[in-house]
């Protein structure tokens, strides 16, 4: 098993620089590599053992893969394999599927790396994969949003340097290990260029307008499986120390609430499912040894309403309310909101549950807020109209990938729900429901009648950077208590 | 006392990246930043000695070689991310030759 591992990790970076010299085989390698890694994460969730490969003398390096990091890594691999797919008669260039190979192949790489240095190539390598995937039409607002990307998770991995370099010192050792003993200021500096570059609370919020703004592929690759790439080592670092527990706690509960309550207001179709990702976020970090699951059902309903948003006849829920959608289409937009609310029958409901049931009581009572919350976003999707023979819109057509890649993602979900099959008893089923109702009736009481325009200014690139500051401060301060 | 310019020269970038108005000069000041981090991994790795960490024969107090190779890497891939956002901002430049943030921003933003 140790040699496929490395083998596999390492096949994205060769597969991807091939696909330059064999251009005509570029997506083929894509969809090779995500069916691989399918393969592979579905064989380490079902053994369940936890695979550990150390570099002799290396000061800490080494790759974990557990069956936690087994969830991520289905997810995407999923969400990879859907993406390429929907992209397979868009007639893109070979640079971006070397591109989406190499941004795979590094995601993967985050999902099982257990030290801070591989973490930290890892996801400068995300980073720069992923502006090249959002400069890719070469317009003057996709480099734009692309720089400021590419400069947010430049600076907030700046100062995860520091902090890395301060665990060496501590323990010689870059290993996750390591963070327990080392100095106050090393997990707050860390802990920063992980939230930043995840998009956790006020720290995320240059997710909305990067998020929205790329191609749709682009969207659902950055808000399926990229944003994941952070919250892993978050997630398996507060399993490793539990007094970090709490401040992931604090701070998902804020990023919940905050991306829920600008969604509920958003009229724009992407921009409020890139809000509502950083409320899920929210809900992925709340539980850390939930945070697999959660994440693996996460990626797949928002690639999924991501693939299909882009190809509705407008962004503007407004107008959207107006043109009736086609039925197939509205049945599969149905299936992912509703998983995303955390519908039975569905794998959101399961991870809901499972995540609900790891929380303190205290957590559990704010989160269930929470989750009305997102039912009311998603009934904006819900109940938009459908007609069984709409007529037929000009220069809009669904490909054939297109249908693949959103099946195979719902299908995805239905699928998920075998990984917590207790999640279905009776108490959580009402549970469910009743919030998802609740949810709904607020949209149609309240939300639906208002027009409410939330301010942007916090999304200005100096107010980002600035925020950072903001929270290395409130990180002390929540060290220091 | 090193320490304190070390951390003097990250926050000067810090700064530099909110308070300069033009795209290119933040660039410059995001450059500044992460000179001020290798430096402290400079710093760090010679807190047991200063000399190369070539054996010789003899021994002397070696500085910590893991430490300067790891942010070797960290150096190549600052410097990359580097080029590419000046091949950003020279695409840029021709729609907003002034390069300041907030006209490029505003043009841009939906």
């Amino acid at each position: 098993m140790n040699q496929i591992t490395i083998v596999w990790i390492a096949l994205p970076l060769f597969l991807g620089f091939s696909g330059y010299l064999l251009p005509k085989l570029d997506r083929y390698f894509v969809l090779g590599m995500a069916l691989l890694s399918i393969a592979y994460g579905l064989q380490r969730y079902v053994a369940a053992d936890t695979l550990t490969l150390e570099l002799i003398d290396s000061f800490g390096v080494t790759l974990v893969v557990d069956s936690l990091s087994s969830l991520f890594i289905l997810a995407n691999a999923i969400v990879t394999a859907a993406v390429v797919i929907y992209s397979w008669q868009t007639g893109k260039s070979a640079f971006f599927y070397t591109q989406a190979i190499i941004l795979h192949g590094s995601v993967n790489a985050a999902f099982i790396c257990a030290d801070f240095m591989s973490l930290y190539v890892a996801l400068e390598v995300i980073g720069i994969a992923a502006f090249l995937l959002i400069a890719y039409p070469r317009s003057d607002r996709s480099i734009w949003v692309g720089l400021r990307y590419l400069f947010v998770s430049n600076t907030a991995m700046l100062f995860y340097l520091i902090g890395a370099v301060l665990v060496y010192q501590a323990n010689h050792s870059f290993a996750y290990a390591g963070l327990s003993q080392a100095p106050m200021d090393a997990i707050v500096l860390i802990f920063l260029g992980l939230l930043t570059k995840s998009g956790v609370f006020v720290s995320g919020m240059w997710l909305p307008l990067t998020h929205s703004e790329a191609e749709t592929p682009v969207s659902a690759l950055l808000s399926g499986v990229v944003v994941k790439a952070s919250i892993f080592p978050l997630a398996r670092l507060a399993l490793m120390t539990d007094d970090l527990g709490l401040i992931l706690a604090v701070f998902s509960i804020g990023s919940a609430f905050l991306g829920v309550s600008y969604a509920i207001f958003e009229t724009d179709s992407k921009r409020m499912l890139a809000l509502s990702t950083i409320s899920q976020i929210g809900f992925v970090l709340a539980v850390p040894a939930a945070s697999g699951f959660y994440a693996l059902t996460h990626g797949l309903a928002k690639a999924a309403l991501f693939l299909i948003a882009g190809n509705l006849p407008s962004r503007n829920l407004r107008e959207l309310r107006q043109t009736p959608i086609a039925l197939p289409l509205w049945i599969l937009l149905v299936l992912a909101s509703l998983s995303v609310a955390g519908f039975p029958l569905l794998a959101g409901f399961g991870a809901k549950t499972l995540t609900l049931a790891g929380m303190a009581p205290w957590q559990e009572a704010v989160m269930n807020v929470a989750t009305v919350g997102t039912a009311i976003v998603f009934a904006k999707f819900i109940f938009l109209p459908f007609s069984a023979q709409p007529e037929a819109k000009e220069g809009k057509k669904y490909t054939v990938g297109f249908w693949i890649a959103v099946l195979i993602l719902v299908g995805g979900l239905v699928a998920a729900n075998g990984i917590y099959m207790d999640a279905y008893t009776v108490d959580s089923l009402l549970k469910a429901l009743i919030k998802i109702g609740i949810g709904w009736l607020i949209y149609f009481l309240i939300v639906q009648r208002f027009i409410l325009k939330l301010p942007r200014g916090m999304e200005q690139f100096d107010q980002l950077i600035g925020v950072m500051s903001l929270m290395l401060v409130l990180l002390f301060g929540m060290m220091l208590t | 006392m090193l320490e304190a310019f070390v951390f003097a020269t990250i926050l000067f970038g810090f700064f530099g990246i909110i308070l300069k108005k033009n795209l290119m000069m933040k660039i410059i000041a995001m450059d500044v930043m992460s000179t001020g981090v290798i430096a402290y991994y400079v710093l760090v790795a010679s807190r047991g000695g200063f000399f190369t960490p070539i054996f010789s024969g003899e021994t002397v107090a070696y500085a910590d070689p893991v430490p300067q190779a790891v942010i070797l890497t960290a150096i190549v891939i600052g410097f990359s991310i580097q080029a590419l956002m000046l091949v950003g901002v020279m695409k840029l430049s021709r729609d907003n030759p002034t390069l300041e943030t907030s006209e490029i921003e505003k043009n841009n933003t939906p």
